[in-house]
């Protein structure tokens, strides 16, 4: 199971580099990291492993809006060259897979002693997170204000320009108008 | 073979129709709707989905040359009807579904149709298949061109697709043609055209009943592309018993549809705000096309009633610049409420 | 731990067929009740799903010019193989197909599966009404996701469990969708929203002459087809488990009011069609975040603190 899993993975990652078609490429992205998501299933990650894979399949529906967003020309229709740099890149990637492959092998990793905790996912969590737990979730919502401030700061249309210089405006003046109002 | 006769009376029973109305046709087009609903057929939203092409009243020449292409995008098995006059609507839709029935008739015309669409202009026929394979470097796979870019809205590159509108659509004017160019699916311009012959202007000369009707299957397509098919279907039925003659159940119809459509604020919520600045938004046109029907039916025989539309008469150009700057749904709404104003003109009532 | 016992794969086609069922009823009262709008007897209305059948396989395939097939083909048939795999978590009673730790995270997969498959069905058929109806979904389902997200996590945080069957097995007295009330309206939402159905069906929608479905016929077009129904049931089938008490109930065994309470719920969402005007993605993507997203995370928040005062 694990190895069929890996040979979809690789297959369809280089999938997405052969195919012609951007749509082809994304959802050819979306299948090897589905991939993934079920080799972590086999580890008995659960949790993790469903998350990844739904994680990874709505990125790869968003990725195609901005797709057609910042594609020139129709990515669907015309063979195209996916590759930047490709003498650089291919030289990169043979180098970190060696590297990360010797590690994988030649390390003497520590012999397991005992069994597994029943609640993998649990024990996962703690080992990792451990004693900042707390400072682990003070973060995610620091991550969304970071996320939120960024987009605001990226708009080109601010409060200024919404609202008006005195902020008084009642309703915002957007070319496209939201469904509310705000 | 029972079983196979079977399957297909109850495939015969559930047909799905593309109403096409050449301008003029709006009497046929009523009894054709009226028909199809009469025989438990449902109006088809596109040709991949019908199974029978109704053309109501006379299209001109370049009307039929659509038609045909229309024609060899239904998939089959697939008649044609030509309604020609109200009263015969029944008849050209009872005829269409034997020729649907008719196993024979449809396998011959499955080997004689065309396998591959038409090519789209004459100097574009490039001699079919053997281009097909040659599209490497050429930025025409398939013998369409790809589309250019242009800036959008925001000053970021985005492609320009052109798109036109019309005139097989259902719930749009009949006629009418929007040329237009798309970002994404908003409109950067647009350009109006009639097709099947010019509309000429002139006092309509309608009988109140006749233009309450008239009014209220306007309000219907509205409310069908506003997604709500039911208030849609109630409105068609008022529609018909006003045409029939019958003021009282009509009136009575008519004044529940208007409050239904007044009370309902998730409509409001998706309508307002729609339309050119300063105008009346969609919303508004439609209370107001109701409002205006239940005032003709309060009218007596003869009285012509206000005139055509108070906007000043947009005009197939002012239509076009109106929807500059929408979505494509907003597009189809507006065109929709513009035409809400709109009665039929002499020509149409003559029956062009 | 609630006692659920697995059943062999070999029933997962009788899972399968009882969607399928499902699926049937539900389309058979949408003709019942738009025949009753048109003004047609309901016997004849209520034939219509034989009838759709009947009429979609005599009906010839069609493609378009460069039409993406592989894509297109996959997304029509995505929505009915998510469909049937969301009820793979339900438990009928004391049987379930497959008993997942994480069943509620597998239902959430499930359901973004779906903005994959409507998005794929636009943009194989190389058609431009096609593809705006394909974007539509996105625009729609980047608004309804993630307060159905959230939604979904408040039955998992008053049970304390992920499992499908504890969470069904910790409502004995009183039901979630009571006490929970936003959470189980978002939940609806949802679940007609990734149905493509009622007032969430612009992205199949007659001003773009039928978007995602604008160019299928045949075969195809009754896969997509059966996929909103069958997404429809689904949905309400696992509402059943997560906000419906699951099989509690007097008299009848528990498979039973699993099956009832799936039906009323389903025919309750698909009568919605016919009461409401459909609401377009860029009036409701503000709705959904600015209104619904606040009102699920204060719904989430009384759920945890009722939750931890409960011990």
């Amino acid at each position: 199971m694990f190895w069929s899993l890996g040979v979809v993975a690789v297959a369809s990652g280089v999938a997405v580099f052969v195919v012609d078609s951007m749509a082809r490429a994304t959802y050819a992205l979306a299948v090897s990291f589905v991939a993934v998501g079920a080799t972590v299933l086999l580890l008995e990650q659960d949790y993790v492993g469903m998350i990844t894979v739904l994680m990874m399949i709505m990125e790869m529906a968003v990725m195609a809006v901005y797709m057609i967003m910042f594609m020139g020309m129709n990515p669907a229709l015309m063979p195209m060259s996916m590759v930047h740099d490709h003498r650089r890149a291919v030289v990169a990637g043979v180098a970190t897979f060696a590297l990360l492959g010797a590690g994988a092998l030649l390390v003497p990793w520590p012999q397991r002693r005992g069994a597994p905790d029943p609640d993998v996912t649990m024990a996962l969590g703690e080992t990792l997170m451990g004693s900042k737990m707390l400072v682990m979730m003070t973060i995610s919502p620091v991550m969304v204000a970071t996320i939120v401030a960024g987009i605001v700061l990226a708009a080109p249309r601010g409060r200024y320009d919404r609202f008006g210089d005195d902020l008084r405006g009642r309703r915002a003046d957007d070319p496209q108008p939201g469904g509310v109002g705000r | 073979m029972d079983v196979r006769a079977r399957l297909t009376s109850a495939a015969v029973r559930a047909a799905h129709v593309l109403v096409v109305e050449a301008p003029g046709g709006w009497r046929e087009r009523f009894a054709a709707e009226r028909a199809a609903a009469a025989r438990g057929w449902t109006p088809a939203a596109s040709p991949a989905d019908a199974d029978v092409l109704v053309v109501c009243g006379a299209p001109g020449d370049d009307l039929a040359a659509l038609l045909d292409r229309v024609w060899d995008q239904l998939p089959g098995p697939r008649a044609r009807a030509q309604v020609r006059s109200p009263t015969g609507a029944g008849q050209a839709l009872a005829e269409a579904a034997a020729l649907l029935a008719d196993e024979r008739h449809q396998r011959r015309d499955a080997r004689e149709r065309r396998q591959e669409p038409a090519p789209l202009h004459g100097d574009m026929d490039h001699g079919g298949t053997d281009h097909g394979g040659m599209d490497h470097g050429d930025m025409a796979p398939a013998g369409i061109p790809l589309a250019s870019g242009g800036p959008d809205r925001d000053g970021l590159e985005m492609d320009v697709l052109h798109l036109s509108l019309g005139p097989v659509l259902p719930s749009w004017p009949a006629g009418l043609v929007l040329d237009v160019a798309l970002q994404g699916d908003v409109v950067v311009s647009a350009e109006a055209r009639h097709v099947g012959g010019p509309t000429a202007e002139g006092h309509h000369g309608l009988e109140p009943p006749e233009r309450a009707a008239y009014r209220v299957d306007g309000v219907a397509r509205l409310l069908d592309l506003a997604g709500w098919p039911d208030a849609a279907s109630r409105a068609r039925r008022t529609r018909d018993v006003l045409l029939d003659g019958d003021s009282a159940t009509g009136h009575r119809l008519l004044v529940g549809l208007r409050s239904r459509v007044g009370r309902s604020r998730l409509l409001r919520w998706q309508l307002r705000g729609l339309g050119p600045p300063g105008r009346p938004d969609v919303h508004d046109r439609l209370l107001r096309a109701l409002a205006r029907a239940v005032d003709d039916l309060g009218r007596d025989a003869g009285d012509p009633g206000d005139g055509t539309s108070e906007d000043g008469g947009a005009g197939p150009d002012g239509l076009a610049s109106a929807t500059v700057g929408l979505e494509l749904a907003a597009v189809r709404l507006v065109v929709a409420a513009a035409d809400l104003d709109r009665l039929p003109t002499r020509r149409e009532v003559v029956g062009g | 731990m609630a006692d659920v016992s697995v059943v062999s794969p070999a029933w997962a086609p009788a899972a399968a067929l009882l969607v399928l069922g499902g699926a049937w009823g539900a389309a058979a009262l949408d003709g019942v009740l738009s025949g009753r709008s048109t003004g047609l007897p309901g016997r004849a209305s209520s034939r219509r799903p034989v009838d759709e059948v009947a009429r979609l396989m005599r009906q010839r395939r069609r493609t378009t010019v460069r039409a993406d097939g592989l894509l297109w083909r996959v997304g029509g048939a995505a929505m009915l193989v998510a469909a049937l795999l969301m009820v793979v978590v339900v438990p009928l009673g004391s049987w379930a197909v497959a008993d997942l730790a994480v069943g509620v995270v597998w239902f959430n997969t499930m359901d973004v599966v779906v903005w994959a498959a409507v998005w794929l069905a636009g943009w194989g058929a190389n058609s431009a009404h096609s593809l705006v109806g394909g974007y539509r979904f996105l625009a729609q389902a980047l608004a309804y996701e993630l307060p159905l997200m959230f939604a979904l996590t408040a039955p998992p945080v008053a049970a304390g469990s992920l499992r499908v069957a504890d969470i069904a097995a910790a409502q004995d007295g009183l039901w979630f969708a009571v006490w929970m009330p936003v959470a189980f309206g978002v939940y609806c939402i949802g679940v007609v929203a990734f149905s493509v159905w009622g007032p969430f069906a612009p992205a199949a929608g007659a001003d773009i002459a039928g978007g995602v479905l604008a160019e299928l016929s045949g075969v195809d077009r009754l896969l997509v087809l059966v996929g909103r129904y069958a997404l429809l049931v689904a949905g309400a089938a696992f509402a059943v488990p997560m906000f419906l008490g699951g099989g509690s109930g007097p008299l009848l065994p528990a498979w039973t009011w699993v099956l009832v309470k799936t039906a009323l719920l389903a025919a309750a969402l698909v009568a919605v069609r016919r009461r409401v005007p459909a609401v377009r993605p860029d009036r409701f993507v503000e709705a959904g975040w600015v209104v619904l997203l606040p009102l699920v995370l204060l719904q989430v928040l009384v759920v945890a603190v009722i939750a931890v005062g409960r011990g």
